[in-house]
């Protein structure tokens, strides 16, 4: 009997709780180990380093590398310093143009242009100038970079637009083939500290990627170039930002099919520390070594930049007398090539050698055939006027000459007028260092050099001068006066 | 003797109540019993009065000790800095330090934050899972560092069209070191910190732990491969289902549903945990504003982050 009470009490107890708990409860509460990441574990990437080999075998080739300034380019010079500093081991010298109208000028000294990331557009008359100096052989290089652009921000409707430099760069480089895109190139499999860091393993056979086995671009927009040739070329999952695909045709470089135009969608490698990660270092020196192998094919339009060595041999012919005018107008020349530090040394024998620049008149002589013979230039059937194959005939008075060759030996520009007047003229508009009162046709200029002879019988004869059939030709009747038109 | 004897012998009756209360007795009494018989009878009663209905008192009492499971809902409806996540620390030990609350809801609307706030959040709701389940539910964002905490739980929710993912790291580059003729500082960095190089580095280091988390955290029910997940892009919540971002579109009574369910628990009470833990509010700007009182989606202070910024302006 009390057992069962004591089993009535205890139930009594129990079962409140119990079916509470169980409205409640349905299960017991477990333990648990949660895997959360092993942080210790990461640790930084580090970029694979290569030191420059201090041995490194630098040919000193000189020439001038013209960077570009003057097209609100967004970069500093410290970012472009490695570049040029190679440039400089080699001989070469670093000149900035920022006005325009210097440019058509200096690039007839420079071996290469190299425009970083314009953000304001290029005239007309600045690309013509451009395309010009690429067809006589001069390099042009474009370096972009995806994280360079101008941003436009829409105070009335919020919107930011992005201006990239791709834009502009095409401008110049479309002519030859090229195309900078824009986006830019990532890789979230492997990549070189973020994923914009490209690495690309796959080159273009050129001088550009010789000894390159990896390098790496810092947020580079893709380039492709349908005649040229593709110079960087990344992985599978290299990818562009625009479509997430790769193109295997589109890479971080490219050089234009006459290997003159080389494009960049980057140049953030060029800067410390990333230009010595991978084999960086290498593209830079040999980067430097294109900026400094263009040569020019050197016409009179490259005047007064028609020499390459540093002393020009001044030859008067046995026509010229040096007399102090005459004198004085060769020290016109000497101070006009010194500005291009070039001196001038006067020589009495026709140079065998070397840069030379020759001074003559339209008179046959034996001495100046060598300069002329190659011109095909011959006296008219009244000997008043010349004959010069492909261009014409002009007449002898009022008119100089200047005749450019160019060959291993050196350059030679032969300077001749009519009578040592009209040279001394001449020799003035040489001095001046423009020859824009001068038709210019390949390596030939005919310059007006006033009226030749004596300037008050020219003036008479001029009047009187019959026309071709004979004739005196009439005064030029003077326009009567008309009314101004009303409205 | 009893108020319950007096009663019966002073009035001689039974009447319905006692007979059926007290039918043995009754029966007995009718029988004409004397006071002396009954005496005994009644020690009967009270021995059942002793062994069952105290008894019973006691347990009923006893039952209503039985708490009540209570789900805690803990709400991120802003970006996770100093002050919110301290907020949601404080509301995390709570429920892990009161029996009670059985499992935790953590609804989400928010961009992320700081790094090393959204990891004080992920590494104390790691512990709190070692004893609670915690389920998520996305209501309209779990972006960046917000998505760091989805993916710290047991499960998650989302609506259709939730913004989720943004996994990764932005970070503000410092300047490169220059010197100042006022400040004088011991070392190269002491003014940067790092170099521009170093934090670059370190962004793509944190994302490795944030892809570490998310592949632990998501498991085999992550179906997205790595260089989608690592991507940086925001899924709706339909696309975040079916890449194995999210576990369910569902909403957040799916959710006190889904942590009583892991928890064991039914009939549960959901409370906001803010209120139980007593935080007080706080006014502090983690975006920048304008004078104007436009917020602008860009923190006020340059760092690391863990945060989904919009392209454009948000207005409020």
């Amino acid at each position: 009997m009390k057992k069962n009470l004591i089993w009535i009490a205890l139930a009594a107890l129990i079962i409140p709780p119990l079916a509470r708990g169980l409205w409640f409860y349905r299960g017991i509460p477990t333990q648990r180990e949660i895997a959360t990441p092993d942080y210790p574990s990461f640790a930084i990437s580090q970029p694979p380093l290569t030191t420059p080999e201090a041995n490194e075998k630098i040919k000193i080739t000189g020439g001038t590398v013209l960077f570009d300034a003057g097209h609100a380019n967004l970069y500093q010079t410290s970012e472009v310093q490695a570049l040029q500093e190679e440039i400089s081991k080699r001989g070469g010298r670093v000149e900035t143009v920022a006005d325009p109208a210097l440019l058509e000028f200096k690039l007839k000294y420079a071996s290469a242009y190299v425009v970083v990331s314009p953000s304001m557009p290029f005239t007309d008359a600045e690309l013509r100038i451009v395309q010009d100096f690429v067809k006589r052989g001069g390099r042009l290089l474009v370096f972009t970079d995806a994280t360079r652009g101008v941003l436009y921000y829409d105070w009335f409707t919020g919107m930011e637009t992005n201006y990239a430099d791709s834009v502009i760069a095409n401008s110049l480089l479309s002519p030859f083939g090229i195309t900078v895109n824009n986006d830019y190139l990532y890789n979230v499999e492997e990549h070189e500290g973020n994923y914009r860091n490209v690495y690309f393993d796959d080159f273009g056979k050129s001088e550009l990627t010789f000894g390159i086995k990896r390098v790496a671009l810092y947020g580079a927009h893709s380039i492709k170039s349908a005649s040229g040739l593709t110079l960087l070329r990344g992985a599978e999952s290299t990818l562009s930002s625009v479509d997430d695909a790769h193109d295997p045709a589109e890479g971080g470089a490219a050089i234009s099919e006459d290997g003159n135009v080389l494009a960049f969608g980057d140049f953030t490698f060029l800067t410390s520390p990333y230009q010595n990660v991978a084999d960086n270092a290498t593209l830079i020196s040999n980067i430097a070594d294109f900026t400094l192998g263009g040569k020019q094919t050197v016409t009179l339009a490259n005047f007064p930049y028609l020499f390459a060595q540093s002393m020009v041999q001044v030859y008067p012919t046995s026509e010229i007398k040096l007399s102090a005018e005459t004198v004085a107008a060769i020290s016109g020349i000497q101070q006009a090539l010194r500005t291009v530090n070039i001196d001038v040394e006067v020589v009495s024998k026709a140079p065998r050698g070397g840069d030379a620049l020759v001074l003559g008149t339209f008179a046959p002589s034996d001495d100046l055939a060598e300069f002329t013979d190659p011109f095909n230039i011959a006296l008219g059937e009244n000997e008043e006027t010349l004959i010069i194959k492909n261009f014409g005939e002009i007449g002898r008075a009022g008119n100089g000459l200047l005749l450019f060759e160019q060959s291993k030996n050196g350059n030679t520009l032969t300077l001749l007028a009519d009578t040592q007047e009209d040279l001394l003229s001449l020799i003035a508009t040489v001095g001046s260092g423009s020859l824009s009162g001068c038709v210019l046709q390949d390596n030939l200029a005919v310059c007006g050099v006033g009226y030749g002879g004596d300037y008050s019988s020219t003036e008479a004869t001029a009047t009187e001068e019959p026309t071709s059939d004979g004739t005196t030709p009439e005064a030029e009747a003077t326009p009567e006066p008309a009314a101004t038109p009303a409205g | 003797m009893s108020n319950i004897q007096h009663f019966i012998f002073k009035n001689n009756r039974i009447d319905k109540l006692h007979h059926l209360v007290y039918p043995e007795i009754v029966v007995k009494l009718n029988k004409g019993v004397t006071m002396n018989q009954n005496d005994t009878k009644w020690k009967s009663v009270r021995m059942w009065l002793l062994w069952l209905a105290l008894p019973l008192v006691v347990g009923i009492l006893a039952a209503a000790l039985v708490p009540q499971p209570v789900i805690g809902i803990i709400r991120l409806e802003d970006a996770i800095y100093s002050y919110s996540a301290q907020d949601m620390i404080t509301q995390i030990k709570y429920a892990s330090e009161h029996p009670e609350v059985r499992a935790v809801v953590l609804a989400l609307d928010s961009p992320g934050g700081t790094v090393v706030d959204t990891e004080s959040v992920y590494m104390e709701l790691a512990k709190l899972r070692t004893k609670k389940p915690v389920v998520t539910a996305i209501n309209g964002m779990s972006a960046s560092g917000a998505y760091y905490l989805s993916v710290g739980t047991d499960y998650v929710y989302t609506k259709p069209t939730s913004m989720v993912g943004n996994i990764g790291v932005i970070s503000y580059l410092p300047p490169v070191p220059f010197i100042y003729e006022e400040i004088i500082s011991t070392g190269p960095y002491k003014l940067w910190g790092s170099t521009r190089d170093s934090d670059m580095r370190q962004a793509d280091m944190i994302k490795e732990a944030f892809l570490s988390a998310v592949q632990l955290g998501r498991g085999e029910r992550l179906k997205a491969p790595t260089e989608v997940v690592i991507s940086g892009k925001i899924w709706l919540g339909n696309e975040a289902v079916s890449l194995g971002f999210a576990d369910e579109i569902g909403t957040e009574s799916d959710a006190l549903d889904k942590a009583a369910e892991l928890a064991g628990v039914a009939n549960y009470e959901a409370a906001d945990l803010r209120d139980l833990a007593g935080i007080v509010d706080y006014y502090y700007s983690f975006f920048i504003k304008s004078p104007q009182g436009v917020v602008m989606p860009y923190p006020v202070e340059p760092g690391m982050y863990m945060l989904f910024i919009p392209q454009l302006p948000v207005e409020k």
